[in-house]
């Protein structure tokens, strides 16, 4: 017997409240239980989630009533910040962002944590001069420093009988050499915006002004910036340009066409001498050319060898947020992870920098040209990492490379900062 | 009156029952539509009403997508006008939008036109046709990404056509014509389904009757083809419009919005606003881009009625 119109209607009625019901499911949150505290750890790095499940293994041996949950999906973070249910440990890349959070009270201050004074205080200020909460707290410990430079083919620069610049001029002399040698100096990857400003823009303003100070003074000026203002980044910046374009000019033809991955692959089969990029490009390189021999030196700007800076980064900076429920235990696992054992043993083997005072020296010859300016505190935070992330400042480099327009640029770069400061200053 | 003209959009054959249920009981409606209406509009109303209520009320904030805020009134709305960016991002939204249109619709016409011809192989070459349209854009976009700034490149430079040599996407004047050439491939094939069947509810007669008075095949188009398929027409212009001016992910695709700041649509800028902390400012924009919309489609929909056309 057919069923009746009627009812079919009912059950397609009936099927639509069910959809309903999943909403009102799935609430409630674990935390303790059975007096096991189950922490929820968030990092940023996908690529080495087997190394920390090694690490929270150990640590779970040595503390059994701590269960350690790792997630490394960064983008549940802000989510979870909404939601009011953020994880409990974090790791962040410190930069502007990490910085707006902080500024906002997100992070529980880690000064009286013992492991915060076995750290180098240089690297700490990478983290508190982007700004203190309350003007004095500790609200992220770094856990590991990227530097990055000019990676460089060894055997190339060997071949053709260039050594490691130390100046400008000898860089400038080593590219032309390469280029009389029918080699390509820089390999350019224009296609990808980020790779432009990780390069060419940070490193060359980096090594040529004061990034940090520069921030500092435009940002205490706020709105009222003008083009023509001692703060601008038309007076700051305009001189450092035609050192870019140079920069530029050292790139091989049809740059504009090849993207990261493309310039990984080129430079791992030799195709340049030279490539401006930071160790995250390192393992890609040897993958896809297992006896590719690199080095990286940072890039001089100026003639004067001691004024030669690398540009680091935090990569990953460790913190507790503030409402988290398990305090006590979260604060355990940060000074397990900043241990020795556990944060020098991560950066040695991910091509970085330890930011622990008494580090051994980095001996990786991928690198180790990179040692005596992070020893030194010769560094600088890439000014592209400054820019608060609703400026497209990577499609403004991208222009300004096409162009060649710099003043167009730079008034761009100040018109916007001045428009994104009288909206976030209201 | 007003639950019949509701039911209408939700039951498979509704107008019959009701009817009859009119005419039984005046006043008894069947509580069944109402549990067939109610879920759904539920739905909507928590999924879509709800969060662009909210998204209204954040714009009238300085709210970052987390922490503090404090009302600041319209000024996120005074900001949006004064920045040369947005504009931008508005001119090329619409200058694509409009270039979009006319282009689907020219070779969505051509190619029905041409499937609806007795040829041989008709239903294989069909079928060729509307692949693109089963296919993800954004696969569609990084297959065309390739295409534009490996294969093409590497094809013109050995040929020593040296314009193409470089690809088109790193061209801040000529990437948008990419972004459209790979919408109309995307896109083509569901306006050539709705002309497909405008071509099919055209009857023979009047091609016959047109045959003996002599005219052309092209005065057949003209005066005959085109008057009676303008309805199709007009649901495909509009259609296609209101979709591109929303155009997201073959630009993120193709060139992530450059090169430069060349194609930035406005619909990136206002995703960006989510992972800027730039979120009031951006959902002023995306209120300011809704009553837009919203505009043109009130005119859309008069000038559908006057035609008298029903979506």
């Amino acid at each position: 017997m057919l069923p009746s119109r009627r009812s079919l209607f009912r059950v397609a009625g009936l099927a639509g409240v069910a959809a309903l019901i999943p909403l009102s499911g799935c609430a409630g949150n674990a935390g303790q239980q059975n007096g096991v505290t189950t922490l929820r750890f968030m990092q940023n790095k996908p690529e080495v989630v087997n190394y920390f499940d090694q690490v929270i293994k150990d640590f779970e041996a040595l503390n059994p009533d701590i269960r350690v949950i790792q997630d490394f999906n960064e983008g549940n973070f802000v989510p979870g910040l909404v939601r009011n249910d953020p994880p409990d440990v974090v790791t962040r890349g410190f930069a502007k962002a990490t910085a707006d959070f902080v500024k906002k009270g997100i992070f529980a201050d880690l000064s009286d944590l013992p492991a915060a004074s076995t750290i180098d205080p240089e690297m700490q200020e990478l983290i508190s001069s982007w700004g203190q909460y309350n003007g004095n707290e500790v609200s992220a410990l770094p856990f590991s420093l990227a530097a990055a430079g000019v990676i460089y083919n060894r055997d190339i620069f060997d071949a053709n009988g260039v050594a490691v610049p130390t100046t400008w001029d000898e860089f400038v002399a080593a590219c032309e050499t390469f280029k009389t040698a029918g080699i390509t100096p820089i390999y350019g990857t224009f296609k990808d915006s980020w790779t432009l400003a990780q390069g060419m823009f940070d490193y060359v303003s980096g090594g040529s002004l004061d990034s940090a100070e520069f921030f500092t003074r435009i940002n205490a000026k706020g709105a009222d910036i003008s083009a023509e203002a001692a703060e601008s980044f038309t007076t700051n910046f305009g001189p450092a340009l035609p050192q870019m374009l140079q920069l530029v000019s050292y790139s091989q033809n049809g740059a504009s066409s090849k993207n990261y991955a493309d310039g990984n692959a080129a430079f791992a089969k030799g195709q340049a001498a030279m490539y401006l990029q930071g160790p995250w490009a390192l393992s890609q390189l040897v993958s896809a050319n297992k006896d590719i021999r690199v080095g990286t030196f940072p890039l001089p700007v100026t003639n004067n060898p001691e004024e030669t800076k690398a540009r680091v980064n935090v990569d990953m900076a460790l913190s507790i947020t503030r409402n988290t429920p398990n305090m006590a235990a979260a604060r355990r696992f940060v000074g397990y992870l900043l241990e020795p054992s556990v944060v020098n043993t991560y950066n040695e083997k991910n091509a970085a920098f330890s930011p622990l005072k008494d580090a051994p020296p980095v001996t990786n010859p991928q690198i180790s040209g990179l040692d005596e300016s992070v020893r030194k505190a010769r560094y600088y935070q890439g000014a592209g990492t400054y820019f608060p992330p609703s400026v497209p400042l990577h499609n403004y480099i991208q222009s300004f490379v096409y162009s060649k327009n710099g003043d167009q640029f730079l008034a761009a770069l100040d018109d916007e900062w001045r428009r994104v400061a009288e909206r976030t200053a209201v | 009156m007003t639950t019949t003209s509701t039911v209408a959009k939700v039951g498979p054959s509704p107008e019959r029952p009701a009817e009859t249920n009119v005419r039984r009981s005046p006043r008894r409606i069947d509580p069944t539509y109402y549990w067939m209406v109610v879920p759904v509009l539920a739905l909507f109303a928590f999924f879509i009403t709800l969060p662009a209520l909210v998204g209204v009320f954040f714009s009238l904030t300085n709210y970052a997508g987390y922490g503090e805020w404090t009302f600041i009134g319209f000024a996120n709305y005074v900001n949006i006008f004064k920045d040369p960016a947005i504009l931008q991002s508005y001119i090329f939204t619409f200058v694509f939008a409009l270039t979009t249109t006319v282009v689907v619709n020219i070779v969505a016409l051509a190619i029905a036109l041409g499937l609806n011809a007795k040829i041989k192989w008709r239903t294989g070459i069909r079928t060729v046709f509307f692949i693109p349209m089963v296919l993800s854009a954004l696969v569609v976009s990084f297959v065309f990404n390739y295409l534009f700034s490996n294969t093409l490149p590497v094809l013109a430079e050995r040929f020593g056509v040296t314009p193409l040599a470089t690809s088109i996407l790193a061209n801040e004047s000529l990437a948008w014509l990419a972004i459209v050439l790979v919408t109309v491939w995307q896109a083509a094939p569901g306006a050539t389904i709705i002309y497909l069947a405008g071509l099919q509810s055209v009857p023979a007669e009047v091609y016959d009757a047109a045959d003996l008075d002599g005219a052309g095949s092209f005065r057949q188009f003209l005066s005959l083809t085109l008057p009676l398929i303008l309805g199709y027409l007009v649901i495909n212009v509009i259609l296609g419009f209101k979709g591109f001016l929303g155009t997201y992910e073959i630009i993120v695709g193709l060139t992530g919005g450059g090169p430069g700041m060349a194609t930035q649509s406005v619909a990136m800028r206002i995703f960006s606003g989510f992972t800027g902390g730039d979120y009031s400012y951006q959902m002023a924009n995306a209120v300011i881009y809704f009553l837009i919309t919203l505009l043109i489609s009130v005119i859309q929909l008069r000038l559908i009625q006057r035609r008298g056309v029903s979506l």
